[in-house]
C-alpha cells in the first residue's frame, strides 16, 4: 500500500513537473525524435524522389555551419563560465539553440539524401554521425542542470569533449563527401603524405589504365560513383568495380566503345539530362574521351601497359625533382657559350631546371673524351644533347654518371647497344632517342622495362618495330 | 676651362694621343691629320654629339645591349635570361599559308550549310562588318555550301575535309584553333599583323623575336631561317616580302635568313676560283679588322651585325651543303614525303628541309607557301592547293614524330586571316568564291607544348563569328612564345620610349586551354 502511494505520488510529481515544461518545449522535443528517426521509417533507397525534397535539401550545406559553429563556441563559454556567471547562463542557451538548430540540419540533410537519392558508406557515416551528435547533445543538456548544482561531476565536460570528436569526425564525413575524399591528401607535402594517407597499391602500376584511364575516373567520376555515392549503383573507383558496372548493367563492353554505356553518356549533348558528369561537374575533355575509347576498343585490360594507336601527353603530375644550384660555375659555363665548341645552357632562368649539354656545333668532333670533361657538371646536366656525335658505347658508360639525366638525344650515333642496360640506373630518364642507330632489339629489351623511360625512339635502327600503318617508332613502354 | 682636341688654341698642351678615344682614332690621326680631314670630321663629331644628347646615353645602352653577343651580366639561356621557364619547345616550325585557306572548305565543318545553298546569308549575322572591294558592290550575299564533302577521323573523330586525305592521317596529334581571329582584312596589314604583331611595317617578327630572345643552337646555321615556295603561276600570288623576317628595330642579325627556293640555296656561297678557304679566312679577319676600328669609331652597332653575318656566312660555306645534301636520306623518308621533295623549291621540299634544320638546331623555320588567296575559283584552285601542301605537312609532323623531333618541336600552321561563307562572285552548283574573311580562321599546331587531339573555340553556323573561345592572332602569338618557355608581357625592347612586345599594345592571353 505504502509502496504503492510513493510510486503514485511520484508520478503526481512527476506530472506536476511535466506540466510545468511549456508545450511549446514537448512538442519540439517529439518533432526532434521523429526527426531522428526518420532514416527508420524511410531508409535510403538509392533513389531520387519529389524534386521539392531535393530543393529543401540542398540547404543543409547552408544550415549545417551553424551548429558546428555554435557546438566549437559552446566549451569556450563554459569555461568562461567559471570566470564569471553570466557566461554560464549563456552557455545554457546555446546548448539549447546548437541541439535546436543541429537537428533541423539533420532534417535538410536527410531530405538531401533521401531526395538525390545518394547512398554509399560516407552518406551513411555522416548520417550516423549527424544523429550521434544529436543525441549525445541531447544527454549533455539532461546532465548540464546537475552539473550545475553539484558542480564538480566529470561527466558533462567528458560529454562535451565526445560530441566534439563526434562533430570533427562527422564533419569530416560531409567534407569528403562534397570535396572528394582525397580533397585534403592531394597536395599534401610528399613525406607526411607517405605517412598518412599511403596510396592503395595497384596490382599493375604501370598498365594503361592504372596510368591513364584510372587519373580521369578519379577526378571526374569517383565523386558520385566511389565509396562516398554509389549513384546509380555504380561504382567506378577500382578496375573491378568499374567492370560490373551498375543498375543499369555494364558500363564497360569491352572491344565495343559504341555499346558502353560510360562512353555513351559522356558523348550525349552537354544539355541531355543523362549528360554525365551530371550537375556542372567538369566534363571528360575531348582527349579524355579518345583515350578511353581505345582503351575500351583494345580489350579494355586492367593490365596491358600501351594501347596502340593512342598518344598520352605526359602526367604532369610527376615534376621531376629540382636539380642543384650551378651558378657558382657560371664563370665556366659563361666561357664555354663564348667560345666555339660544346655548351654548357640553362634549361631556363630558374636554376633548380638544370643544364642542357649542347653539341649541335661540333656534332662532328664532339668524342667520348670530350665528355668525360663534363663529369664535373653531371649534376645538373638534366639533357644531353648527342646526335649525330661520335660519341659510342664508352661515352654512354660515362653518361650512367649524370644522375640527373632527363633526356638524351644518341641519334645519329655509332652507338651499339652494347652498354645501354646501365641507362636503367638513371631514374629521371624518361626520353631517349636512338634513332638512326645500329641498336637491335636485344640491345634494347631492358630499356623496354623501364616503366620510367616513356619516350624511346628507335627510327630507322635493326630495333624498329614493324611498322603499322601510319605509325611511328614512338612506343609507351 | 675645358681642353678639346679641336680647339687649336690649346694643341700645344695636349695631344689627341693622351687623350681616352678609340686607338683607330689615334692612328687615323697620326697617319691622315690634315686641314680637309679636320673640317670634314668636325661635322661628323658635331653629328654625333648632338645624336647621343637627343637620344641620351640610356637609349644608346639599349640598343648595344640588342647588338647581340657581347656578354652582359644576366642570367640564364643567353644575356637576356631567358627562357623564364622551362619550355616545352625549344625550336619551331611555322607552315605559313600566305592568301587565306577557306576554313569552311577544310576544316570548319558546318553542315546545316547544304540547307542554306544560294539563300541569303542574314544581315544580323554579318552584323558591322566591313567588307572588301571585292564584294561590298555585291546586292546579295549568298551562302555556298562546301563543294567537298566531310568526313570523321582518327580517335578524336575530327571532321576534315576530303580534300586533305593526310592531314586527316594525323588529326589525332593536332590542335585545331577555329577560333582564330584578326583585325584586319587585306593581306599585307593581315599577314605583318599575324607575323609581327603589328600592322604597320617596322617591327620584329616572331622568328627575329625568338632568335632575339632565345639565341642560337648551332653557331653553323641561321637562328631562323625562312623557306619559300615556288610560286604557281596559275595561282593568285599574294606577294610577301622580307618585311615579314625583318628584325624591325632589333639588330638586323636577327632578321630571317632566306633560302633560296631555286638555284642554289645560298648564293656566292662557294669559293670563287682561285680562292680558297685559308684566303677566305684570312680576307675575312682582315675585313672584320676594319670592321671593329669603324665600330670602336661610331659605335653603330650594325656594324656588330655585319661582322656577324660575314662569320655566319662563312660557316654556312660548309653547313649549308651538309643541310641541302640529301642524298643519305633513307628510302622512308622519299615514301613519305613522296617523289616531290626531291625538287627543290616545292612545298615537300621545303617541309623535308625544315625538319633536317630543326634535327641541326635551327630555332625557327617559317616555310611559305603562296597562292591561297582564292577568291571566285574555289573550285578550281583549292583541290590544286591542297594538293601542293597537304602530304607535306602530313609527312613533315609524322617524321618529326617518328625521330622522337617532335617532342621538343612546335609545329604551326596558319595563314592570315579566313574566308567567307558567302560566294564572292557568282554561285552555282560548280563554283563559287569566297572573299577575306578576318572575324574567325582555322589554325593548328602540334609537338611540344599543346595537347594533341584538341579543338579549341567554335563558330557560329555559318563560320562567321566565333561563339567560344575566342583566339585573337595576338594569343595566337602569346600561346607560342609560352611553348617557348617565354612569359609574353615580360619579353620586351625598349624602343621609341616604349617596352615593345610582339603581343602589346592590346593585352593578350596565353590560350590555357591548348597547352598540355
Amino acid at each position: 500500500m505504502r509502496a504503492a502511494a510513493t510510486v503514485a505520488r511520484a508520478a503526481e510529481d512527476a506530472l506536476r513537473r511535466a506540466r510545468r515544461i511549456p508545450r511549446v518545449w514537448i512538442g519540439a522535443g517529439c518533432v526532434g525524435i521523429f526527426i531522428l528517426l526518420l532514416p527508420l521509417f524511410f531508409p535510403l533507397d538509392g533513389k531520387s524522389h519529389a524534386d521539392w525534397l531535393q530543393f529543401l535539401g540542398r540547404f543543409h550545406p547552408l544550415v549545417v555551419h551553424l551548429p558546428i559553429g555554435l557546438i566549437v563556441v559552446l566549451p569556450l563559454v563554459e569555461f568562461a563560465g567559471t570566470r564569471r556567471q553570466s557566461f554560464r547562463e549563456a552557455a545554457g542557451f546555446l546548448l539549447q539553440i546548437s541541439l535546436g538548430t543541429c537537428v533541423v540540419s539533420i532534417f535538410f540533410g536527410f531530405l538531401l539524401a533521401y531526395g538525390s537519392g545518394e547512398i554509399g558508406t560516407t552518406v551513411t557515416r555522416h548520417m550516423r554521425g549527424g544523429i550521434l551528435l544529436a543525441i549525445e547533445m541531447l544527454l549533455c543538456l539532461a546532465v548540464r542542470s546537475s552539473w550545475l548544482r553539484a558542480g564538480r561531476s566529470r561527466l558533462y565536460a567528458t560529454l562535451l569533449t565526445v560530441v566534439l570528436v563526434t562533430l570533427a569526425w562527422t564533419a569530416h564525413q560531409g567534407g569528403s563527401l562534397t570535396h572528394g575524399s582525397d580533397y585534403l591528401t592531394r597536395y599534401m607535402p610528399a613525406p607526411l603524405k607517405r605517412v598518412l594517407a599511403p596510396s592503395a597499391v595497384s596490382s599493375h602500376p604501370n598498365s594503361f589504365f592504372a596510368r591513364h584511364i584510372y587519373p580521369v575516373l578519379d577526378t571526374k567520376c569517383v565523386a558520385c560513383h566511389g565509396t562516398n555515392k554509389e549513384k546509380g549503383g555504380l561504382r567506378v573507383d577500382s578496375y573491378e568495380s568499374l567492370m560490373i558496372g551498375g543498375k543499369d548493367g555494364i558500363v564497360i563492353a569491352p572491344r565495343n566503345p559504341e555499346r558502353s554505356l560510360l562512353l555513351q553518356k559522356v558523348t550525349l549533348p552537354p544539355t541531355d539530362p543523362h549528360f554525365m558528369p551530371a550537375e556542372g561537374r567538369t566534363p571528360l575533355t575531348l582527349e579524355e574521351i579518345a583515350r578511353i575509347r581505345a582503351w575500351v576498343r583494345e580489350g579494355a585490360s586492367p593490365d596491358a601497359a600501351s594501347v596502340p594507336g593512342i598518344f598520352v601527353a605526359e602526367d604532369q603530375e610527376q615534376a621531376p625533382p629540382p636539380v642543384g644550384d650551378y651558378r657558382e660555375f657560371m664563370v665556366e659555363i659563361r666561357q664555354m657559350q663564348q667560345s666555339p665548341g660544346a655548351k654548357l645552357v640553362p634549361v631556363s632562368a630558374n636554376p633548380s631546371d638544370g643544364l642542357i649539354l649542347r653539341t649541335a656545333d661540333i656534332a662532328g668532333t664532339f668524342d667520348d673524351a670530350q665528355l668525360t670533361k663534363f663529369q664535373r657538371f653531371a649534376p645538373f646536366i638534366v639533357e644531353a644533347e648527342l646526335a649525330r656525335t661520335e660519341v659510342t658505347d664508352a661515352g654512354v658508360e660515362t653518361l650512367v654518371q649524370f644522375k640527373n639525366l632527363r633526356a638524351l638525344h644518341l641519334d645519329g650515333t655509332a652507338v651499339s647497344g652494347r652498354t645501354l642496360g646501365k641507362l636503367s640506373s638513371l631514374s629521371q630518364l624518361t626520353f631517349l632517342n636512338l634513332s638512326g642507330t645500329k641498336v637491335t632489339s636485344d640491345a634494347v629489351a631492358p630499356l623496354k622495362l623501364d616503366a620510367n623511360l616513356r619516350h624511346l625512339y628507335l627510327f630507322n635502327t635493326p630495333a624498329e618495330p614493324a611498322p603499322t600503318a601510319d605509325s611511328g617508332a614512338r612506343s609507351n613502354p | 676651362m675645358k681642353h678639346h682636341p679641336l680647339c687649336s688654341d690649346c694643341e700645344d698642351k695636349i695631344t689627341p694621343m693622351d687623350l681616352p678615344i678609340p686607338d683607330g682614332l689615334k692612328a687615323e690621326w697620326a697617319v691622315s691629320e690634315s686641314r680637309r680631314q679636320f673640317l670634314g670630321r668636325c661635322g661628323k663629331v658635331l653629328g654625333w654629339a648632338s645624336l647621343a644628347t637627343l637620344f641620351g646615353e640610356a637609349s644608346v645602352r639599349h640598343v648595344a645591349r640588342a647588338a647581340g653577343p657581347e656578354p652582359q651580366a644576366g642570367f640564364g639561356g643567353n644575356t637576356l635570361g631567358l627562357p623564364h621557364f622551362a619550355p616545352k619547345a625549344k625550336r619551331a616550325i611555322y607552315l605559313f599559308m600566305s592568301g587565306a585557306p577557306p576554313q569552311v572548305d577544310l576544316f570548319d565543318y558546318k553542315p546545316n550549310l547544304v540547307l542554306q545553298f544560294d539563300k541569303d546569308m542574314p544581315a544580323s549575322v554579318r552584323g558591322n562588318q566591313q567588307l572588301t572591294g571585292m564584294t561590298s558592290g555585291q546586292a546579295r550575299f549568298p551562302v555556298a555550301p562546301s563543294h567537298w564533302p566531310f568526313s570523321r577521323h582518327g580517335q578524336t573523330g575530327t571532321w576534315i575535309s576530303d580534300l586533305l586525305p593526310y592531314t586527316a592521317r594525323m588529326v589525332d596529334d593536332l590542335t585545331f584553333i577555329k577560333s582564330t581571329n584578326t583585325d584586319a582584312i587585306n593581306h599585307e596589314p593581315a599577314i605583318m599583323l599575324i607575323n609581327t604583331g603589328n600592322m604597320n611595317a617596322g617591327k620584329p617578327c616572331l622568328g627575329a623575336w625568338l632568335a632575339y630572345g632565345l639565341g642560337s643552337m648551332n653557331d653553323n646555321l641561321p637562328t631562323f631561317v625562312v623557306l619559300q615556295t615556288k610560286t604557281n603561276p596559275k595561282e593568285n600570288n599574294q606577294p610577301v616580302s622580307s618585311r615579314l623576317w625583318s628584325s624591325g628595330f632589333l639588330s638586323s642579325e636577327f632578321s630571317g635568313v632566306g633560302l633560296r627556293s631555286v638555284g642554289d640555296p645560298v648564293l656566292y656561297l662557294e669559293d670563287p676560283p682561285g680562292v680558297d678557304r685559308d684566303t677566305r679566312r684570312e680576307m675575312l679577319d682582315a675585313v672584320e679588322e676594319i670592321n671593329r676600328q669603324t665600330l670602336a669609331e661610331v659605335g653603330d652597332p650594325e656594324t656588330n651585325s655585319r661582322i656577324a653575318q660575314y662569320e655566319m656566312a662563312f660557316r654556312m660555306q660548309s653547313s649549308v651543303p651538309d643541310l641541302t645534301d640529301l642524298s643519305k636520306e633513307p628510302a622512308s623518308t622519299w615514301e613519305l614525303y613522296g617523289p616531290e621533295a626531291k625538287e627543290p623549291g616545292t612545298f615537300a621540299y621545303n617541309c623535308l628541309l625544315a625538319r633536317r634544320l630543326a634535327e641541326r638546331g635551327v630555332r625557327f623555320t617559317q616555310v611559305y607557301k603562296r597562292g591561297w588567296d582564292v577568291h571566285d575559283n574555289v573550285v578550281g584552285m583549292l583541290p590544286v592547293l591542297c594538293q601542293e601542301t597537304d602530304r607535306g605537312c602530313y609527312a613533315l609532323v609524322t617524321d618529326l614524330k617518328r625521330r622522337g623531333l617532335l617532342d621538343d618541336t612546335l609545329v604551326i600552321w596558319a595563314g592570315e586571316f579566313g574566308r567567307t561563307v558567302y560566294s564572292q562572285g557568282g554561285l552555282s552548283q560548280e563554283n563559287y568564291g569566297r572573299d577575306h574573311h578576318p572575324r574567325c580562321f582555322t589554325t593548328w599546331m602540334t609537338g611540344g607544348g599543346v595537347r594533341p587531339g584538341v579543338a579549341y573555340g567554335e563558330t557560329d553556323d555559318y563560320s562567321y563569328n566565333v561563339v567560344k573561345d575566342p583566339v585573337h592572332v595576338r594569343d595566337f602569338n602569346a600561346t607560342i612564345l609560352h611553348c617557348l618557355g617565354i612569359d609574353h608581357n615580360k619579353f620586351a625592347y625598349r624602343f621609341q620610349g616604349l617596352d615593345q612586345k610582339l603581343t602589346s599594345p592590346v593585352p593578350a592571353f596565353v590560350v590555357q586551354g591548348i597547352l598540355v
